[in-house]
């Protein structure tokens, strides 16, 4: 087998409830600021949740009625000029000719229900209404979107549903891709959207959204006893991946290296994760072995931490598990306590959070961490933004059905 | 479009284990052939309790991929430790019963609305519809009732994606990740939902004739050391893959599905686009049809061109 090659990050683009430019979400993250409010984009009625983290899309240069598609198309511009900041040779200009690929986590083809209860009356499209958007849109349309407007990714599109994990995964694969020479360079990341009647509704029939409706900057609370679910949020967030001698040679700023990936099944419970966490523990197993660290290597954890009543005990059980003593040193902090939780996107746009703060020598808090569980027991960085040298950071995410996914990523510079 | 991306495949891949099922499609007046996954899902299931969750796309997965499994006998340790799950699911298919009483529930006025969808129309949502309808879902099932704990590869929608679980399956082959790779797709057609999205053209109002295909299929691969040393029946020979992509203009007129086999001089000509297409028709050849060589060519209306050489033994 070919030289593995060593894999960097060097562009970042995210479309996120907290902003859409780096330094701005920087700073709100480090503010502790929390972009919950009730839903805007439709009206929830009397839905049991009616509070969610919302993107403010009014600025995004693409309006589409599925609105992770415009998410992902705006977060893949950013995230190319990004790393075409500086006096970096442009990607387009560079990689001319030579393939790079996309890999991408997406959200749910749902529906829409003014629309089904139209179908449903007379199954044919309305006229004067675009029939590739009536209904549905599949959600594979998002990177062909993205693929057509930068004609430079050639390669085949690698599409991710899996759920939660998908983000991560989608960047664990395309860093996989080009460390072992099958692709040079690629987009990785995710986009989703399911702030709408069935999404939400649907999150409502299985109890698993926050109902904290009267303080919603409140209600996204990991590790705190009075969690009650997952503040649903929506956006996108994408990474430019390539090798590190090509960085080099562009004369890019390289944010970090990823070094590990790993998932894994927990061959459990459909909504419940293993008990003991053995899933979450095995996918971080497997980045870290991946990476060739170990766990003393961690220097801080960002947590899938969703906020809700199992997630929650059952990650801090599978950390403790892999870092022993070890776990008493190393800050773990939720981005969805902020942001909320962004299920196909959240992997890569709380990734970007993590190397973010973790580049100008900070943590982001966890808020709202009030009581804390006794259950939850690790350093949660409740009290607010903590400084703290971060060289090696493990980001994880967890999905409904078992599917579990961790990265790591080391910092430049260390 | 560039020059095809080459698999790479390095170590010679061998398929050592196939398992496929296709439902017969609905006749004229029933709903669907659902009952039938149904019943050859049983088997493989570990607890009965689980089929409440599982939709027709979870039956199918779950009864091809233990097929598959029990073909190239597969041990619990090596399903559990050792192999790889890289699954590819058709368009999500909602169940029309459900939605139908969501639907109906939330009209005032000969319109939806919100009011009564929240209250009346929630009322009738049946939590596990959530569950029946995710993407992940067959993943889940084929790891919970094989025992696997992976690692995964889930993606979608189309036969061209089917291309990309089976790169992600060579490289963790190549690299040692794996032992073993399940590569499978799956496809529930037979939905009002998933067969709108293909009956669909540019012309608004115009939807067209649609007859699909429910099917679920894996291969069984490793690399041919790795059979050997599992003293594993070869039943096939990967020779080469290449796939290569220009992205389509999905706001347009969809570019023309075209789909062939040919195997053992025979060329067989598919009519319909579906994800489980390669790994159906490879289980069929390599399940006793005969010998040669097996050639699978595919052009997508997602934009993907992909050419594979299969030696079957």
């Amino acid at each position: 087998m070919s030289r593995r090659r060593r894999v960097v990050i060097t562009g970042v683009g995210i479309v996120s409830p907290l902003g859409h430019e780096l330094t701005e979400f920087r700073r709100n993250l480090l503010s502790g600021l929390s972009a919950a409010a009730p839903i805007t984009v439709f009206d929830p009625a009397r839905l049991p949740t009616r509070i969610a983290a919302q993107v403010d899309a009014s600025s995004l240069p693409t309006q589409t009625r599925d609105r992770k598609i415009a998410f992902g198309l705006a977060a893949t511009r950013a995230a190319i000029a990004d790393a075409d900041g500086g006096d970096a040779l442009p990607v387009a200009e560079y990689y001319a000719g030579t393939g790079g690929g996309l890999s991408l986590g997406i959200g749910l083809e749902l529906f829409s229900m003014p629309d089904m209860v139209k179908f449903l009356e007379r199954e044919e499209i309305p006229a004067g209404v675009h029939a590739q958007t009536f209904l549905q849109t599949p959600s594979d349309v998002c990177a062909h979107l993205i693929c057509r407007e930068h004609d430079f990714l050639r390669a085949p599109p690698l599409v991710h549903v899996s759920a939660c994990a998908a983000a991560t995964d989608a960047i664990g694969t395309a860093f996989r891709m080009i460390r072992d020479g099958r692709r040079r360079w690629m987009l990785a990341g995710g986009a989703d959207s399911m702030i709408n009647p069935m999404g939400v509704g649907g999150f409502c029939a299985i109890e698993a959204t926050t109902r904290r409706n009267h303080e919603p900057r409140r209600a996204s609370r990991p590790f705190d006893r009075d969690r009650d679910g997952f503040l649903l949020g929506e956006g996108a967030g994408l990474l430019v991946l390539e090798t590190l001698d090509d960085a080099q040679a562009r004369g890019a700023r390289i944010y970090g290296e990823v070094s590990g990936y790993g998932n894994s099944f927990d061959a459990y419970g459909i909504s419940e994760p293993h008990p003991e966490g053995e899933g979450a523990l095995l996918a971080m197993q497997r980045a870290l072995a991946d990476a060739g660290l170990h766990p003393e290597d961690i220097s801080y954890i960002n947590a899938h931490g969703t906020s809700t009543p199992k997630n929650d005990v059952v990650e801090t059980r599978a950390i403790r598990r892999l870092l022993g003593r070890h776990a008493e040193r190393v800050p773990v902090s939720s981005t969805k306590s902020m942001i909320g939780h962004l299920i196909s996107a959240a992997g890569a746009v709380e990734l970007a959070a993590a190397i973010l703060c973790a580049e100008t020598g900070w943590v982001h808090p966890t808020i709202n961490l009030e009581r804390p569980d006794p259950a939850c027991d690790l350093d949660y960085v409740a009290e607010g933004a903590r400084r703290v040298k971060v060289e090696t950071i493990l980001k994880n995410s967890f999905a409904f059905g078992g599917q579990n996914a961790s990265l790591v990523i080391r910092m430049a510079g260390c | 479009m560039d020059a095809p991306l080459e698999s790479g495949l390095h170590a010679p891949l061998v398929v050592t284990g196939v398992g496929s099922l296709v439902l017969a499609p609905a006749r004229a007046g029933e709903e669907d052939p659902s009952v039938d996954a149904a019943r050859e899902v049983a088997p493989w299931l570990k607890s009965k309790k689980m089929r409440k969750f599982m939709g027709k796309q979870d039956q199918l997965a779950v009864a091809a991929a233990g097929r598959a499994a029990k073909d190239a006998a597969l041990d619990e340790r090596t399903l559990r430790e050792r192999t790889g799950l890289y699954l590819c699911v058709g368009h999500i298919p909602f169940e029309r019963a459900q939605i139908e009483a969501i639907a109906r529930g939330s009209i005032q006025a000969d319109e939806f609305c919100m009011e009564r969808f929240s209250t009346t129309a929630f009322e009738r949502v049946n939590p596990l519809l959530t569950f029946r309808c995710l993407p992940n879902m067959p993943a889940f099932h084929v790891s919970l009732n094989l025992g696997m704990r992976g690692p995964y590869f889930v993606t979608y929608p189309c036969a061209g994606q089917f291309y990309l679980a089976l790169e992600c399956a060579t490289a963790a082959l190549e690299s040692g990740e794996v032992d073993v790779a399940l590569v499978g797709a799956v496809a529930d057609q037979n939905n009002f939902l998933v067969a709108y999205h293909f009956r669909r053209t540019s012309d608004s109002r115009k939807l067209t004739a649609w007859e699909g295909i429910d099917a679920g299929a894996f291969l069984c691969l490793e690399t041919r050391d790795g059979a050997r040393r599992r003293n594993a029946e070869v039943k096939a020979e990967l020779l080469s893959s290449e796939v290569s992509y220009a992205a389509p203009d999905s706001w347009g007129e969809s570019r023309p599905f075209a789909e062939s086999v040919t195997f053992a001089g025979v060329k067989t000509v598919a009519a319909k686009p579906t994800a489980a297409s390669l790994p159906v028709s490879l289980s069929h050849a390599a399940g006793g049809a005969g010998k040669g060589e097996f050639v699978h060519q595919l052009s997508t209306a997602g934009g993907v061109e992909a050419t594979s050489r299969w030696r079957v033994v």
